[in-house]
């Protein structure tokens, strides 16, 4: 206990620095990742074979690719290809993509929920397809995947930590732990303030899932 | 009802609606040819189909070197499985136990371990045990905390298993006058691990990629193998492009047994 106090009148702020810029990767890369998940997901939907085939390929190479290696490809091989992207970007890009391939997924789960009889009746209303996509199948298909949503997040904002495998300007959690435990002999209680920090983050959004489930959920 | 729902959506436009759509998808694969021709256009303008970034593909060496280091990802992620379903296991026990003695410290550790990066835990393997005296080799700092964060997983997928068969097979049991613990071992836990085996392979694909932090901590894994290659041969776009193939294969072929898996047998 006490040694934690040390630690924390040492490195507080830096904690505080690194917490926050968790949570800000997390929340970057998960609204682009979900938005351009949607996309995916509608997109596929659409009765555009190339399209599809691409889409299915982009799915599949996201949802099976190692992040740190995605990440490693963008951060080092990139710009030999004189594409060159900042560090805090590649570590955002990396995770949305990710991210992306996940929601696509698990919406294409969701969507498959909603039942064609009530397609069938949107279009002897006279309803075109767009209109019944956005205003039927995708409301009801984001409703039943809150769930799955709220882990994906949760091992989104785990998987932040691979920021520390590039010179990230600023530390997040992982990064400062790492230096803390090469510069001192402190590494212990960083690394149980490190975890605590991680678990409040993820019961928050555990508990925020859960709130938002119970609202939003269809009961059939 | 097996239609798709997209067949139920476009099912049966009409002739109109028909040309559009080839029309459109015409437009689109012309579109994505052009994408692709500019990602080859941008190679070359790199430099990068130099023969002497791809050549030694052709030698048998690379691609010794390369398999070494997929057997090495496979025989950490081996070792890590097994630690996960075994510890997985003693945590179930333990998190089902109706003594809150036993039961809030195993809660405690499936949320501590879950809740936690792995990476963070290869940290502490790497960094921070050494300090206390404690050293592990390469494999085993990998290893021990990919299997660890595995196990919590594994413990939550065992208990939905556990959950889902119905009481009435416990009741039945216990009336029959089997004890507890052999009604777990000999009623309930056979029929969860059917329902659990798909989402047990799946998580396998999770193992793999966790190993990848291997290099972190010097393991030949194949990730390290690559970054062996590249110090050699100044080759980075060609050698991270087969290492990104060959993790995606592999999962790949993971998810997929996982899915067939998955079908109701017949």
């Amino acid at each position: 206990m006490e040694s934690v106090l040390r630690l924390l009148a040492d490195h507080g702020p830096a904690f505080g620095q690194a917490l926050l810029l968790t949570w800000k990767l997390t929340a970057l890369s998960f609204v682009a990742g979900f938005a351009l998940g949607i996309v995916v997901a509608v997109a596929s939907l659409l009765p555009l074979r190339p399209l599809r085939f691409v889409l299915i390929g982009y799915v599949e190479v996201f949802r099976n690719i190692p992040s740190v290696a995605l990440l490693i490809f963008i951060v080092f091989a990139l710009p030999d290809l004189q594409v060159v992207i900042d560090y805090e970007p590649s570590v955002i890009l990396t995770l949305s993509l990710v991210c992306s391939a996940f929601t696509a997924d698990y919406l294409r789960t969701g969507i498959n929920t909603v039942a064609g009889g009530q397609v069938d009746a949107a279009r002897s209303l006279g309803m075109s397809p767009m209109v019944i996509i956005s205003s039927i199948v995708l409301p009801q298909a984001l409703r039943s995947v809150v769930q799955p949503m709220t882990s994906l997040l949760i091992a989104l904002m785990l998987s932040t930590a691979l920021a520390s495998q590039v010179p990230l300007p600023g530390r997040e959690l992982t990064a400062l732990v790492a230096k803390i435990a090469n510069d001192s002999a402190a590494g212990i209680s960083a690394f149980a303030l490190a975890a605590a920090m991680y678990l409040a983050s993820g019961l928050l959004i555990a508990w925020a899932g859960a709130t938002l489930d119970r609202k939003v959920r269809i009961l059939r | 009802m097996s239609r798709t729902l997209e067949d139920v959506l476009f099912g049966d436009l009409n002739h109109r609606a028909q040309a559009i759509t080839r029309g459109v998808s015409v437009t689109v694969a012309a579109a994505l040819a052009v994408l692709l021709a500019a990602i080859v256009c941008r190679f070359h303008a790199a430099g990068q189909f130099e023969p002497r970034l791809w050549e030694f593909f052709a030698w048998e060496t690379t691609w010794a070197f390369l398999g070494k280091g997929l057997l090495g990802t496979l025989a950490s992620a081996a070792a890590a499985a097994g630690i996960a379903l075994a510890l997985g296991l003693v945590l179930l026990v333990g998190r089902l136990s109706p003594l809150r003695l036993v039961r809030w410290p195993a809660v405690a550790v499936i949320e501590f371990l879950r809740g936690v990066p792995t990476l963070l835990l290869i940290y502490v393997c790497f960094l921070v045990l050494p300090s206390v005296g404690i050293k592990l080799n390469a494999y085993w700092m990998l290893t021990l905390p990919v299997g660890l964060s595995t196990a919590a997983v594994v413990a939550e997928v065992y208990r939905a298993g556990v959950l889902a068969v119905p009481r009435g097979q416990t009741e039945a049991a216990r009336a029959l006058g089997l004890t507890q613990a052999r009604v777990f071992v000999h009623v309930v836990f056979p029929q969860a691990l059917r329902y659990i085996v798909p989402a047990l392979v799946a998580q396998l694909v999770i193992v793999v990629k966790d190993t990848t932090f291997g290099y972190v901590v010097t393991y030949g894994e194949l990730m390290q193998n690559a970054k062996v290659l590249i110090s050699n041969y100044r080759s980075l776009v060609p050698v991270y492009l087969a290492v990104a193939v060959l993790y995606c294969l592999v999962n790949y072929g993971i998810s997929r047994a996982s899915r067939r898996l998955a079908r109701p047998m017949g």
